[in-house]
């Protein structure tokens, strides 16, 4: 009994995870709030950290060939146990899905359709999405491709147009913060994109090339990693203090792009290429949520499940009150929250399978 | 505002449920129409302006209050 048939290659593979980090180029907002104009250098350390994790992540999946996430949990901490950490894991995903919905919804809404309601643009994303979902997860993968191709092209041409308006001063001076806050901005960067490539252990099983996976992952990381620092670098150089203060530093820095009054107002391109990728980032979500409840309670099929968890993660969305809020939340205690799931737990699983000596 | 939710809910019922009859796919049918209906009680709740806690209320009071491990 196999929930998805599909088979993805390991350059798709490789795109997928380099997509699914850019998918956070909108969150990097939050970490700025703390670090301030060292956000490069807290995006580097979170980037180095989250190597070894990654590691984790892939040697747990490459010890169990062709299993996901929910059957390592299950083997390893046992049926009953195992299937408390599952859930734990599937109520977490859907919970980063809603919260993508806002971000989507709440970004639209302040850039481009100030009067339109937050829920239409919702229900309008996660209608794609859930399309994606329901065509399977080799559908998703050969779009990636093109969507991470189209974003690194993006932040490249937008950093090249603006070389002549950065001043890099607005770098010095280097480490002005506390170390308090940059460990919180570090640990805001590993909870809310690069920790979470532990959705990929949902994926791996699918890969046709099992040898290659490790490289595909992390060169995966180094491609997300790399763009996320080029955006930075570009936001900070060109704002200065200002990128502290707005909503949306890449939005604010691009709109300033003028080459002698013919191209101008590329901001709608930054716009086009975030909520590309942040499809990439929800699509796998969502299809890890629906795929581990479907493994959980032991279906057939996946695919029945997809609109009813959309309309859930659309209505836990429209829940929240504000983005100050959501903000607080990213900040302050959500980073905290999730080091038991992105650390604490595959550190223990790892540890139970030298132990135990698994797979027997 | 409820009958145009209910013809949705109505609508995404009509697309599902026959081909999972078809099947005889019972185990499925019964776990869609939990979450179905959860979905419909949620989304019916966001209509009639009941205000429903945020999911992220529940990790601030579990960390802020409760653990005290929070940043700020």
């Amino acid at each position: 009994m196999k929930l998805e048939k599909g088979e993805i290659s390991s350059s798709q593979l490789m795109f997928l995870v380099g997509g699914f980090i850019q998918g956070s180029l909108l969150t990097l907002a939050f970490a700025k709030d703390a670090t301030k104009h060292d956000l490069w250098l807290a995006l580097i350390a979170a980037l180095m950290m989250s190597l070894p994790l990654a590691l984790v992540y892939i040697t747990l999946a490459l010890k169990f060939p062709g299993q996901n996430l929910f059957q390592i949990n299950d083997a390893v901490f046992g049926p009953y146990l195992g299937k408390l950490v599952s859930f734990q894991y599937i109520m977490l995903f859907l919970m980063i899905v809603s919260s993508n919905l806002w971000f989507a919804g709440d970004f639209f809404l302040t850039f481009f359709f100030p009067e339109t309601p937050i829920i239409v643009i919702m229900i309008m994303f996660a209608f794609i999405c859930a399309w994606g979902v329901r065509a399977g997860i080799e559908v998703i993968a050969r779009m990636s491709i093109i969507l991470v191709l189209f974003t690194i092209l993006i932040a490249l041409t937008t950093f090249i147009l603006l070389l002549n308006e950065m001043k890099f001063s607005n770098f010095l001076p280097i480490f002005d913060i506390p170390i308090h806050d940059f460990i919180q901005g570090t640990n805001i960067m590993m909870a809310i994109p690069f920790n979470e490539v532990i959705i990929f252990m949902m994926v791996i099983p699918y890969a046709n090339k099992m040898k290659q996976v490790k490289t595909s992952v992390l060169y995966g990381l180094m491609i997300g990693g790399i763009t996320s620092l080029i955006v930075v670098i570009r936001n900070t150089a060109v704002l200065g203090p200002l990128a502290d203060i707005v909503v949306s530093p890449s939005m604010e820095a691009v709109r300033l792009i003028d080459l002698g009054e013919i191209i101008e107002r590329l901001e709608a391109l930054v716009g086009i290429g975030l909520i590309l990728s942040m499809f990439l980032k929800v699509s796998v979500f969502y299809y890890a949520t629906v795929l581990g409840m479907a493994q959980l309670l032991k279906l057939r099929s996946y695919v029945p499940l997809v609109i009813p968890v959309g309309i859930i993660g659309i209505t836990l969305a429209l829940t929240n009150e504000s983005s100050i809020q959501f903000t607080y939340t990213a900040m302050n205690t959500y980073p905290i929250f999730s080091l038991s799931f992105y650390i604490v737990l595959p550190l223990i699983s790892l540890l139970i399978v030298k132990i135990r000596k698994l797979p027997k | 505002m409820t009958f145009l939710l209910m013809s949705v809910f109505l609508g995404i019922i009509l697309f599902e449920v026959p081909k999972l009859i078809r099947n005889k796919h019972w185990r499925e049918l019964i776990v869609f129409s939990s979450l179905l209906s959860m979905a419909f009680i949620l989304s019916l709740l966001q209509i009639l302006d009941v205000k429903v806690p945020s999911p992220f209320e529940g990790i601030n009071f579990l960390i802020r209050d409760v653990l005290h491990l929070n940043y700020k």
